[in-house]
């Protein structure tokens, strides 16, 4: 039941629905925004002010990966070996928030046990090929930050399928994966060209720039990967399941 | 495989003493390009995020398995509102998972098998355990009062409560306190909570405004599943044979 990797049944959520793609509902009320402002005015929101860059690229998802969204992730660094990004679908204000990414240097990495590993996408290839972007950032600021994300490993849970047309967020999470060399792998043609004129750059141009780049020796360590290797994808499934007893608390 | 309700191999990720993320201070390179970044990009759709809601969830397969969260909530439309959730308020804040909330009107239209996924609001609002920080309760009793009809969906996607140092396993499907137990939110978590923000218990303060609140007339008994069914949901994520597409063109 509620598979990742299964079809949402029609409602007034999913795709063809009367009402285009945006979440179903009314506008946004007066006494809603007054609300906002108040709260802003007196709330510090400090984790949220700790996101200072936007990264647009483009993810494919664990089970199918012929399915492929432009993601734009809003990251956040907790130190120099781990990353956090709220993901969201666009880069506009009324952008759907649509998943979590967590990225970490290949240390961490290869200190998770194999199990965990499989559930992480490495990231050399996304970033020598200019599909990982920081829109306006000018190339040299960027160029010490994409050495090491070269490096680094991703574990992406999507949890709002809007490439299928959800207008809600339905079913289970979705893992995804990173784009790679491999055929299987590689992104749309037409994605990225849309991505591309909309910011007015060229994907190819990065790719260019980005040669001296240093591609990991390793590229896909321990389990990282998995499906590559195993032409098996991960879909995630939600089972029931009997509640767990405990003794009660003293 | 990869359940989320079991406990990871332990691994330098997990252990009470470990720095939860592990890793090196932050580079001066790394803090040059946040800033600079932050110059030229207008970031829109985090500065959406206008509210921070702290409150108690469980974990839908293990209730007793409780944590404070942190919404960091933005507004789509006035029936949909979609949370950013974090395990504390501060800077070194690490992001938890995600939460979605819609309206009662918006939940109705939702297929059976989907309303499962999701909790109800009504006795976390109305007990306050849902609160918007440090917003005085004239301010955002309204704003509880529509909370108090709404559901939420609530995946964790790190487990900081069992002490993982870095997100590991699969989501895990989250739900709201209840009345009833085994969904009793525990006193000491509450009670650590309402110290830390001056949560005002007395006579005239947020409790006793809230019990003033509307219930709602009717909560749809496909949500909170476990209730009627003593089952809670796992997740699991399972290898599959990958989908065979037609070559394009």
């Amino acid at each position: 039941m509620a598979s990742s990797d299964g079809k949402p049944l029609p409602t007034p959520a999913s795709a063809g629905a009367a009402g285009g793609t945006a979440p179903p509902g009314q506008p946004t009320t007066v006494a809603s925004k007054v609300l906002d402002m108040g709260a802003a005015a007196m709330q510090s929101l400090r984790p949220v002010k700790q996101v200072k860059q936007h990264v647009c690229t483009l993810a494919l998802y664990a089970h199918d990966p012929k399915r492929q969204v432009e993601t734009h992730h809003y990251v956040s660094r907790l130190n120099q070996d781990f990353l956090q990004c709220a993901v969201y679908d666009s880069d506009r204000a009324d952008a759907r928030l649509i998943g979590v990414e967590y990225i970490v240097s290949r240390k961490i990495f290869e200190s998770l046990p194999a199990e965990e590993q499989r559930l992480w996408h490495s990231h050399a290839h996304e970033i020598k090929s200019g599909l990982w972007t920081s829109p306006h950032v000018p190339t040299p600021l960027e160029k010490a930050e994409l050495d090491h994300l070269a490096t680094t490993f991703g574990k992406f849970w999507c949890t709002w399928q809007v490439d299928r047309g959800d207008r809600l967020p339905l079913g289970a999470p979705a893992l995804m994966v990173s784009p790679q060399a491999d055929p299987a792998a590689t992104v749309r043609p037409d994605l990225v060209r849309k991505r591309d004129d909309r910011y007015g750059f060229s994907t190819e141009e990065l790719r260019a720039a980005r040669f001296d780049v240093e591609a990991p020796a390793e590229e896909h360590p321990g389990k990282a990967d998995y499906w590559l290797r195993h032409r098996k994808g991960f879909a995630v499934d939600v089972v029931p399941h009997e509640m767990k007893r405990h003794a009660p608390f003293p | 495989m990869s359940s989320s309700d079991q406990n990871p191999a332990a691994t330098p990720a997990s252990g009470p003493d470990e720095p939860s993320p592990p890793g090196r201070p932050t580079a001066v390179s790394s803090q040059v390009l946040d800033m600079g970044a932050q110059l030229v990009q207008a970031l829109k759709p985090v500065r959406q995020m206008k509210q921070h809601a702290c409150s108690i969830a469980l974990y839908a397969h293990d209730l007793h398995r409780q944590m404070e969260v942190h919404h960091f909530v933005s507004r789509l439309n006035q029936d949909v509102l979609q949370c950013a959730v974090y395990d504390s308020d501060k800077p070194s804040a690490r992001l938890i998972g995600v939460e979605y909330i819609v309206s009662d009107t918006i939940f109705e239209g939702l297929p059976p098998d989907e309303q499962r996924l999701w909790h109800s609001h009504a006795y976390e609002v109305k007990a306050g355990l849902w609160t918007d920080v440090a917003v005085p309760e004239a301010l955002q009793s309204s704003e509880m009062a529509s909370l108090a009809k709404t559901y939420g969906k609530f995946w964790c996607t790190w487990q900081v409560d069992r002490g993982d140092a870095l997100p590991l396993g699969a989501p895990a499907l989250m739900v709201s306190p209840q009345a009833a137990e085994p969904g009793r939110a525990r006193a000491e978590l509450v009670r650590r909570r309402d110290e830390r923000y001056g949560v005002d218990s007395s006579a005239g303060g947020l409790k006793a405004a809230r019990v003033e609140m509307d219930e709602p007339e009717w909560i749809n008994p496909n949500a909170d599943y476990w209730r009627l069914h003593r089952k809670g949901f796992a997740v699991d994520v399972v290898p599959a044979e990958m989908k065979r597409h037609a070559p394009f063109p």
